[in-house]
């Protein structure tokens, strides 16, 4: 690989990391590296400088902080995907963790970085909009919160300003919640064509509450509240539940690519939808 | 690829066909773009895109080949190339008057030719996002023409 | 028989590869690994353009740049540069465009090369290259084959058409069968078709790099390719350099699938820019330039009309072809499609068959050879055109296959394409792969899911093949214009210790060569399987050798080895018999004794080795050497063959498609190495079950490469493939002596059809007739919907005989 030249600085300190994106230089923030690399291997970038985070040690791991779980913004997808409290307390987003690329990538990308790229096909977007996440970015005035869902802007696109850095990720634990992420994809390793995010907490045969997310059939990731609130009070069957998921792509803005029109999209989202209701609600079947 | 707008403006139709033809306000409209020379209907400039990591510049001219005043149409064609070589950029953009009860009606048909890197590694987004760019280009032309608009008028 | 007692020892045993080691542990020597003293770096600017005129160049920001050295332009080296090779001129009307390495005026594909930076390092050159300004004025471009053939514009006006050449082969005209439209006409059923071959990127792991020292009294190439030998006759004849004076070396290479089979730009210009600066000079590819700017596969428009009885018995074949060639002709860019036109019978019998092939220019990258090169192309349209048969007739389609294919105790077989199939058991391998994969169980199994509704719906795809393998036999390429022979050479250099160095002619670049060649070798000499050196790839080393391609490698450059070595043996026992005191003609040779017939006498071979090493007391006037060389034409081409049994999944909700159960019959002939084989098919079946579903390199209409990386290019990886059942029936070769007919290409050609046929085969009671490749989800679900909308509208239309 040969980037343009760049300055390379890898502060210790998120003050520091801070510090330096207002410098006045064209900056690039370092994380995984898994979108900023290809980019400058293509020279379809050339900052000035590149801020690795990778020597901030606070910003790695996942604690438990009273009746929520935080996240470091430099904790691998790997790291999510088995992490033990994520698993008992935020299903949905250790899921889909697993489900991010291969297992190369899963190993050096970060959960920040991930979003903070903010890639309409990336799979952390909905799961930590279907979670009500709260977001920490670090500015030169200090620390500021914003939740998920007025989080992802545009296409690669956050509320995180260029002088800003996303610290940690905070979410509320959900116990007793199923979750499910059905990723649609031709081969393993590629991003989402659709996908849909599914977290249902059930009561005797019945849902009691429904949190669905989309992935890749908007700009941003998408809440589908419509069959959220169709999904409450509904049997855990088939039927019921594909009655309620009909809907699923309605308000939805897919684009149409090589691997699929839009309208193929708004079809597979449906269909997406359902099966990971019904995952999630611990159905059996097809 | 062929990308449609429509807008309408409470702005009579030469209030809007004047701001249309001023290439000192229409070109800055758009994204990232900025106007280095301007030589009759001909034009320099540069348009500085950022998506995500994404960091374009494309440098280029543009000039109108047709302007028709009674029907209202306006064609403008700008090409340019990234100055890395990363690819090169053209567009014809169409406009169209239409004068309405309330003001004018404004039919944008932009025939967009991108290629090289951007198309080439761009997963298929290059319609969404030239046409969420293209929209904004249009907002800001709107909200120039609305402004301008002296107060009170119908 | 000596063969069947030395395939007990080495020849049929699992060895693991002896040059893996080396390989994946980090100590493998490719092209860009070899640094020189003083060498300078390349990078090369590409047009974005896919055609263009180019009306200037400013390279004066890049020349003044830090650490350039020279920037060179098409203007620069117009006067040397001539025009990349084209070998393969497949008719005397055949029309050429000049396709220099550097475009001088015009780009006809986005990614040609426009201009050069020279620069002391890989970074600055690089960087350079971003800051020559070059100005286009756009042309039409064309990038549709069907739009092309009809000249509406023309991509190279000095040749006056897009129609580079037409090639017929007619049954009648070559007296091996009756004529096609006669056949088809008498025909009670005939069923039209039209295919797509989708053009496909070769993907190999190692992007190409070449690094060029002219320092030397040879100038010395080393270079990514399947070639060396090809490619230093070609630079020759291209640029005028004497061939004494050029030593290609191919050290490793890291995969080739056949798109390493080419004389690059690359090469021709990173010699000509060594031999300007006269210093040692390297360019390595990045992936997108691979991507962009290397040879590209298949990519040819079928049509097909196939004529038959009610009872099955195919009648007839016409296969009419336009074939797209891209922008230039490579090395065998125009022949790669005439590869095919001997394998449309497949492996049938029948009576009249056409084919007519025509060459059509595009403004995309060339194509050429890719792993198959015309015969997947081939197999692919009559085992589609057999389950189409089989669906009309309401038959099995192996029953339909059964009824039509050559039994076993026909051959030798002369087929309607003019070849002559020297063995095959094709009933031995149905029969084998039908028990393997349950054909019965899993029939019971789609009716089940088609009578319950279920959504995820059960398929089987059936294809058989064979294929002409060891390419080739030189006369027969002579007979089709081919601008060189096919056969191999090979040395075998016995060391005074007893070690033996083999150097073959074939150039490996991931097949095992090594150790197959080490099996082979050990078995006839009797030595240990690792006193066996194999060296090959550079000219100087193996000074002669036609590399590696077309599945010839063990056919042609296995039989020159064994033919050396019989030589070594011959000489060998002239020594054995002095030193034994006996008759030549008494020694026998067995397990690396020599020994006097019906005595206990014996010398070892190590010990006749060193004998003729010291020389002191040999045969009068016995030349004091047993190395030998050999060089091999083969008599006829080998034709292995095999069936292919898939069981496709579709979820007819997504149009997700799942390879459910994959079983391969396929019969190589003998096998040296089981461990080499069963990898090699199973690579195949990768590829070919690519092209299948994943894999398809897609233009915009400026001529954009859509797919340029392999985000958008999807090559598949362990998780998206089943686990394959492979297993084998042996029938021998009897064209060698070894008994081998090739394995390189067999899983590419056979399991394309058989994933198509099987996904059609699952959808077909909805109404789908046809699902054009790769079946992606989404085509597959289009299929279907549009079947279910058309269902709706109208009775169910009848197939038009």
């Amino acid at each position: 690989m040969i980037p343009s030249q760049f300055e390379f600085r890898a502060p210790t300190t998120v003050d520091e990391a801070v510090e330096l994106l207002s410098n006045g230089m064209d900056v690039k923030v370092l994380a995984g590296g898994q979108s900023l690399l290809p980019v400058l291997k293509l020279r379809m970038a050339d900052p000035e400088m590149v801020v690795s985070l990778t020597k901030v040690d606070a910003l790695r791991g996942v604690r438990r902080d009273g009746d929520q779980l935080v996240i470091g913004a430099m904790t691998t997808h790997a790291e999510v995907a088995t992490d033990p409290l994520i698993a008992a307390h935020a299903g949905l987003v250790g899921k889909v963790a697993g489900t991010i690329a291969d297992p190369q990538v899963r190993n050096r990308g970060t959960i920040g970085g991930a979003v903070v790229h903010a890639d309409p096909a990336g799979d952390m977007g909905g799961a930590l909009l279907a979670s009500d996440a709260q977001m920490t970015i670090a500015g030169p005035t200090g620390t500021r919160t914003v939740p998920a869902a007025e989080f992802f802007v545009d296409f690669f696109t956050t509320a995180v300003d260029e002088d800003e850095l996303l610290t940690e990720i905070r979410l509320p634990v959900f116990d007793g919640w199923g979750a499910d992420y059905q990723k649609f994809t031709r081969v393993a390793q590629q991003w989402s064509i659709v996908a849909a995010g599914a977290m249902v907490r059930t009561s005797g045969d019945q849902i009691a509450e429904a949190r669905v997310v989309l992935t890749n059939m908007d700009s941003v990731p998408r809440r589908a509240t419509a069959v959220e609130q169709a999904l409450a009070g509904v049997p855990v069957t088939e039927e019921a539940v594909a009655s309620a998921c009909a809907a699923a792509a309605e308000g939805t803005n897919p684009t149409s690519d090589l691997n699929g029109d839009a309208e193929y999209r708004r079809h597979l989202a449906t269909v997406l939808t359902r099966r990971a209701v019904l995952a999630a609600a611990g159905h059996r079947g097809t | 690829m062929e990308l449609t707008h429509h807008f309408e403006v409470p702005a009579s139709k030469e209030t809007t066909w004047q701001t249309f033809n001023d290439l000192e306000q229409v070109v800055p409209c758009f994204p990232g773009a900025t106007l280095t020379e301007v030589d009759g209907d001909e034009f320099t400039g540069q348009v500085k895109v950022k998506i995500g990591p994404i960091s374009l510049t494309y440098q280029g001219t543009g000039r109108f080949v047709e302007r028709d005043e009674a029907a209202g149409k306006i064609v403008l064609e700008a090409s340019g190339k990234d100055r890395r070589g990363n690819g090169n950029a053209g567009a014809t953009v169409t406009a169209v008057l239409t004068e309405t009860a309330d003001g004018t009606a404004v039919d944008v048909n932009t025939d967009l030719d991108i290629g090289g890197k951007p198309a080439q590694f761009g997963r298929g987004m290059i319609q969404s996002i030239s046409n969420k760019m293209l929209q904004r280009f249009l907002d800001c032309i709107r909200s120039k023409m609305t402004d301008e608009q002296p107060t009170g008028t119908p | 028989m000596t063969i069947m007692e030395e395939r007990q020892a080495e020849i049929g045993r699992p060895r693991p590869r002896k040059e893996d080691a080396r390989l994946i542990t980090g100590r493998s020597r490719y092209t860009d690994n070899i640094t020189l003293p003083g060498m300078l770096h390349l990078a090369m600017v590409r047009s974005p353009l896919a055609r263009a005129r180019i009306t200037g160049i400013d390279t004066s920001a890049a020349a003044s740049a830090p650490g350039v050295v020279q920037v060179l332009t098409g203007a620069d080296l117009a006067a040397e540069q001539g025009s990349m090779p084209n070998a393969w001129p497949i008719t005397p009307e055949q029309k050429t465009p000049p396709h220099p390495a550097v475009a001088v005026d015009t780009v006809n594909f986005a990614g040609e090369i426009v201009a050069v930076v020279i620069a002391r390092s890989a970074a600055a050159a690089r960087d350079a290259s971003e800051l020559i300004d070059v100005d286009y004025e756009d042309l039409p471009v064309v990038t549709d084959l069907a739009t092309a053939a009809r000249d509406e514009e023309v991509i190279h006006p000095d040749l006056g058409t897009n129609r580079s050449a037409t090639w017929v082969f007619d049954s009648a005209q070559a007296g091996t069968g009756g004529d096609v439209e006669e056949a088809l006409a008498n025909s009670e059923v005939v069923i039209e078709r039209t295919f797509t071959q989708q053009r496909l990127i070769p993907a190999f792991m190692e992007p190409r790099s070449t690094v060029v020292d002219p320092t030397g009294e040879q100038i010395t190439m080393w270079s990514a390719t399947q070639i060396p030998h090809v490619l230093r006759v070609m630079l020759a004849l291209t640029l005028g350099v004497p061939e004494s004076k050029l030593r290609v070396i191919a050290p490793d290479v890291g995969g080739g699938f056949g798109g390493k089979l080419q004389v690059t730009p690359e090469e021709v210009i990173t010699l000509l820019a060594a031999r300007r600066v006269g210093k040692p000079c390297k360019y390595t590819e990045t992936r997108s330039e691979t991507m962009m700017g290397a040879h590209h596969g298949r990519d040819q428009l079928q049509t097909l009309r196939l004529g038959a009885n009610r009872d099955g018995t195919v009648t007839g074949l016409d296969v009419r072809l336009l074939a797209d060639m891209g922008a230039y002709l490579g090395l065998i860019t125009s022949g790669i499609p005439i590869l095919g036109a001997f394998m449309y019978n497949g492996i049938y019998k029948f009576s009249a068959y056409r084919f007519e092939c025509t060459n059509v220019f595009t403004n995309k990258v060339w194509t050429d050879a890719y792993r198959g090169a015309g015969r997947p192309e081939a197999t692919f349209a009559i085992e589609r055109m057999m389950d189409e048969l089989a669906t009309e007739l309401g038959m099995d389609p192996i029953e339909v296959r059964r009824k039509n294919w050559i039994a076993h105790e026909e051959f030798p077989f002369t087929t309607v394409a003019s070849l002559e199939y020297d063995s095959g058991n094709y009933e031995a391998a149905t029969d084998k792969a039908l028990e393997l994969f349950d054909y019965e169980g899993l029939r019971a199994e789609q009716r089940r899911r088609r009578e319950s509704g279920d959504p995820v719906q059960l398929g089987i795809g059936v294809s058989t093949f064979t294929e002409m393998c060891g390419l080739a036999p030189s006369r027969v390429l002579g007979a089709l214009d081919y601008g060189a022979g096919g056969w191999e050479y090979a040395q075998v250099r016995v060391l005074p210790t007893g070690n033996v160095e083999v150097v073959t002619g074939v150039s490996p670049h991931g097949q095992g060569h090594v150790t197959a060649w080490s099996q082979i070798v050990a078995d006839r000499l009797g030595v240990p399987f690792e006193n066996v050196e194999v060296l090959y790839g550079d000219t100087q080393v193996a000074q002669r050798g036609m590399d590696t391609y077309g599945s010839r490698s063990l056919a042609v450059g296995g039989m020159a080895v064994v033919a050396a070595t019989d030589k070594v043996v011959e000489k060998a026992k002239q020594v054995a018999a002095h030193m034994l005191e006996a008759a030549t003609e008494d020694i026998e040779f067995s397990g690396g004794q020599f020994s006097v017939r019906g005595t206990d006498q014996g010398v070892s071979f190590n010990d006749v080795a060193l004998a003729t090493f010291a020389a002191h007391d040999l045969p009068d006037g016995f030349e004091p050497s047993l190395d030998s060389d050999a060089t091999f034409d083969p008599e006829n081409f080998s034709f292995p063959h095999g069936t292919h049994l898939a069981a496709m999944e579709v979820d007819t909700e997504t149009g997700q498609v799942r390879v459910h159960k994959y079983v391969c019959v396929d019969d190589v002939g003998h096998v040296i190495n089981p461990l080499i084989v069963d990898g090699q098919v199973h690579g195949g079946l990768a590829q070919g079950i690519a092209q299948a579903l994943f894999e398809e390199a897609i233009y915009d209409e400026s001529g954009t490469l859509l797919t340029g990386s392999f985000t958008e290019y999807l090559v598949p990886s362990a998780p998206d493939l089943p686990e394959f059942t492979v297993d084998r029936t042996y029938t021998p070769a009897t064209t060698n002596v070894l008994g081998v007919k090739g394995v390189g290409e067999a899983g590419t050609i056979a399991s394309t059809p058989a994933i198509v046929n099987g996904i059609l085969d699952a959808i077909r009671h909805l109404g789908v007739e046809d699902v054009p490749m790769p079946c992606s989800p989404s085509r597959v679900w289009n299929a279907i919907q549009q079947a279910r909308t058309s269902g709706q509208q109208a009775p169910e239309p009848e197939v038009a005989p």
